[in-house]
């Protein structure tokens, strides 16, 4: 190559260069008024009566459709949506036998199609999730509590409940499941059929909320826009979800002013701390306890290859309990949630109504307590091999690690196999009945009635409790069951505090899980963000956007 | 056999390739499980896995489960994506435009500079210039593509804040229709020289990433092919005639040495479309196998087996092209003896 033909090739990559430089200012401008947020998980569908509890497709519908009640930052109150009272006993909406439930509405309500709200559409909404009843949805929170949905007039909404549930206005009223849909979209747009998901609601909300969206290109991002006909507060700025980053590159997005806010994980806190601008935001604890399982239902010659423990093994509260005192709380909380986490009491999280900070609480390693206990239980001098299955690569894993460490620490006899596997891999895994393996790690559903909990996850006849076949464990199963129906029933307050009280000391007495912690609600966002406030109550990220001002 | 019988010949037994390629790939990904694990949560019961199973037909015995498969295929239905939560035939093409954009562009950075740097070695053989070039090639080829790009995240975005990540700025790409999928062909033709810019700008990082291991390659075959033509007699030849220096390598011996790289670069390109999952991780580029990477983990089988039938077509044609590109370059290859 001749020094002519180097000079020109030179000449046209400068130009090029100076082409793409001057282009740079031109587009340093943009995305002043969006809020551009670094999300964990993509929705899989944005449709209430598809979406899947604790899935992203919640945080989502949280911003676009309304419910008939909310609840605020800094506390767990109910407070009007859609509704324009709370149902309680004193104010006579809930009548007096506990089973009837009346919501008079707001009026001058449209949704984003410009139609407006009526009770029809409150009717049309909780039925269609009823009728639907789709595998993966929440449709249960209605369909196993309702006995009737009633139109009194246009504003006026009533329901009738199979039996008296306390819990029913947190467990059913709030979650995203319950959310308000237009009928008159639904109607236009393939309707609703018994056991089908409705692919036009799944990527096009109809909602009365704060936002609407605009546009979704899959696997990279989604734009909602303030939607300016709102019948509440108007939210400051526009939204955009950026999905499918990696952990590492969402902090160094953040970093470099890419991203307003982010999901994160304690984990990457010491990552942030001391970056210019960039703030770190903790209030309270996900509803998500970190939990690992024991299987007291284990069939015959499921378990994998190099297991040694009998069927069951875990039947013998004391080996449940020694696991429970063997485990490295501290290294846990201050390692693998840097700080950011807590451990409740079993199985009340807290932050939940009914939390007792008085409930004894396994919280603290103590080997030589867990020692005794494995001797007593026989299993001592023979020890044991058992697999514990955990999606890899994930926080529960490290917990299954830590787990690990602490049983196999005590005895040389004694050995734990954590199994990573790939999430679907696992989700097929514990949805047999019975699971095949001895123990699993995952965290707990998020929900906002404690009774949500006791009867998913220490009820004898409840999802898990079946599933495992608590029944086998526990010293008393009836009583348990008793006392767990009986607070969901119980509609003082008071009292209802203190069956939950009682609850939590008999199933220390008797856990049947093992909870590591309940991790800490931590953001992060950079400093023209004002007014960040979060809420464990909101689905996660616990975010609600249109309380956020952008001000860069 | 002429060129016209060869490609006829090719051509026809695609099809058939194909059909082989899919049938081995559905038996892999059904030996590695079922499918119906990224359609479920851990917390549903067996009835309700069961719906989800019916809904997708995995419920059938294998062989029906092809033929619904290749059915669809045939209707332009290639299932349900988990990852991407929407039908795979709906978010193929726009991932597809991105994954090509990325290593076009990456493959005109090795090209360019490959033959470049090729070129400028191999005429000065054993001086500074062909070290250096050596030393270029070397890392190129050591470097892993993971670890460069993130060294280019972090100094040039993250520290430095000269260029940006991911495909584009939302609100250029918003302000332009996207006929093609292809950002910088859209711009084009859209008149937008900030849509056009912003593509390009957005291009630089990954395609540098991505393209640096084949300019290596591609550098190193050149040097060496062209070192060999400028020893042969011909070009002694073309010297005694008195014949420019530069058109002795522009018209005879680069062309010659060209042969055996375009073999090279054909493969290369191949490959590109393979490593530009690492690239498109590292970027966020929104393509093909960054969505396929969440499709491996999270076993989404039918998104996986849209992408290996593609790619199984793109490399049968790839081949194909570089074949007759071979025998046009080079008049004495036989083609099919």
């Amino acid at each position: 190559m001749s020094k002519g033909e180097t000079l020109d090739s030179a000449r046209w990559a400068a130009a090029l260069a100076a082409g793409l430089i001057l282009a740079v200012p031109a587009t340093a401008q943009d995305a002043r008024d969006t809020i551009v947020h670094g999300a964990d998980e993509e929705p899989a569908t944005l449709d209430p009566a598809q979406v899947e509890p604790g899935a992203g497709g919640e945080a989502v519908i949280f911003h676009v459709y309304d419910r008939l009640l909310a609840v605020g930052p800094g506390s767990a109150e109910l407070l009007p949506s859609l509704a324009t009272q709370v149902p309680t006993r004193d104010n006579g909406l809930i009548s007096e036998d506990g089973l009837t439930y009346t919501f008079p509405l707001r009026e001058g309500v449209t949704f984003h199609d410009g139609t407006a709200f009526t009770a029809d559409d409150v009717k049309y909404s909780w039925d269609r999730v009823i009728e639907m009843d789709l595998p993966e949805s929440a449709s249960d929170i209605l369909s196993d509590k309702i006995a009737e949905t009633r139109v009194v007039d246009d504003y006026t909404f009533e329901v009738t409940l199979n039996e008296v549930d306390a819990s029913f206005l947190y467990s059913s009223v709030l979650p995203m499941t319950a959310s308000i849909v237009s009928q008159d979209a639904v109607e236009a747009n393939g309707g609703v059929v018994a056991g089908e998901p409705n692919e036009y609601m799944s990527d096009t909300p109809v909602g009365t909320g704060p936002y609407r969206l605009t546009t979704w290109n899959r696997t990279e991002n989604l734009t909602l826009e303030v939607n300016d006909d709102y019948w509440g507060d108007m939210a400051f700025d526009h939204v955009r979800w950026e999905f499918g980053l990696d952990p590492d590159v969402r902090v160094l997005g953040l970093r470099a002013g890419e991203f307003d806010t982010v999901e994160t994980d304690p984990s990457y806190v010491a990552d942030l701390e001391g970056a210019e601008g960039v703030i770190i935001y903790s209030e309270g604890l996900l509803l998500e306890p970190l939990h690992i399982g024991f299987n007291l239902n284990i069939p015959e010659g499921a378990l994998p290859e190099g297991d040694t423990i009998p069927l069951d093994f875990f039947h013998d509260v004391r080996i449940r309990k020694a696991f429970n005192h063997a485990f490295d709380y501290n290294a846990f909380i201050n390692g693998a949630l840097a700080g950011f986490g807590q451990v409740n009491p079993h199985y009340v999280p807290i932050g939940v109504f009914g939390y007792d900070p008085d409930a004894p609480i396994y919280d603290t390693q103590d080997l030589a307590e867990a020692e005794r206990l494995f001797r007593e239980a026989g299993v001592w001098d023979e020890g044991f091999t058992v697999s514990v299955v955990v999606e890899s690569g994930s926080l529960f894993e490290i917990q299954c690690l830590i787990l690990k460490d602490s049983i196999e620490s005590l005895n040389p006899n004694f050995r734990i196999n954590v199994a990573g596997v790939a999430e679907a891999v696992f989700d097929e895994a514990l949805s047999q009945n019975p699971v095949e393996y001895a123990m699993w790690a995952k965290n707990g559903d998020p929900a906002a009635d404690p009774s949500a909990y006791l009867e998913t996850y220490s009820h004898p006849d409840g999802e898990w409790g079946e599933v495992h076949g608590f029944a086998n464990g526990y010293a008393d199963p009836g009583a348990v069951g008793a006392l767990i129906d009986a607070i969901a029933e119980e509609l003082d307050a008071t009292v209802r505090a203190g069956m939950i009280a009682e609850a939590q000391q008999v199933l220390y007495d008797d856990p049947m899980w093992l909870i590591g912690a309940q991790e800490g609600a931590v953001t992060a966002y950079r400093d023209w963000i004002s007014g960040m406030v979060i809420q464990p109550l909101w689905p996660r990220p616990s975010m609600n956007f249109a309380l956020y001002d952008k001000a860069q | 056999m002429q060129l016209r019988d060869y490609i006829i010949r090719r051509l026809i037994a695609l099809p058939i390739l194909l059909l082989g390629v899919s049938i081995i790939v559905f038996s892999l990904t059904r030996i590695a499980g079922s499918p119906v694990g990224v359609y479920l949560s851990h917390e549903m019961s067996q009835e309700e896995v069961l719906q989800i199973e019916q809904r997708y037909n995995l419920d059938k015995p294998l062989p029906v489960q092809y033929a619904y498969w290749l059915r669809g295929v045939f209707q332009g239905d290639f299932g349900w994506s988990g990852v991407a939560s929407a039908p795979v035939a709906e978010v193929f093409p726009a991932k597809f435009a991105a994954t090509m954009e990325l290593s076009v562009a990456a493959a005109v950075v090795a090209v360019a500079l490959g033959l470049w740097l090729g070129t400028y070695a191999g005429v000065r053989r054993n001086k500074m210039p062909d070290h250096i070039t050596r030393i270029v090639a070397v890392s190129g080829a050591s470097l892993p593509l993971f670890w460069f790009g993130i060294v280019l995240l972090i100094v040039f975005w993250a520290n430095l804040g000269w260029f940006p990540v991911g495909r584009s700025t939302n609100d250029i790409w918003e302000s332009i229709a996207h006929p093609t999928g292809f950002y910088t062909i859209d711009a084009i033709l859209a008149g937008s020289w900030t849509a056009l810019m912003d593509a390009l700008w957005h291009l630089v990082l990954p395609s540098i990433t991505l393209g640096f291991g084949a300019v290596a390659i591609i550098a190193r075959m050149m040097r060496s092919s062209l070192i060999e033509e400028l020893q042969q007699d011909y070009v002694d030849a073309a010297r005694a005639k008195g014949l420019p220096e530069r058109l002795v390598l522009k018209r005879h011996a680069r062309r010659n040495a060209l042969v055996p790289t375009v073999t090279v670069i054909g493969l290369t390109i191949a490959f590109l479309m393979q490593g530009a999952i690492a690239a498109e991780i590292i970027f966020r580029w929104p393509g093909l196998g960054r969505w396929m990477a969440s499709a491996v983990v999270r076993g989404d089988q039918a998104t996986i087996m849209t992408y290996v039938l593609f790619t199984s077509v793109l490399f049968l044609v790839a081949n194909l092209i570089v074949d007759i590109i071979y025998a046009k370059l080079d008049p004495r290859v036989r083609l099919g003896d």
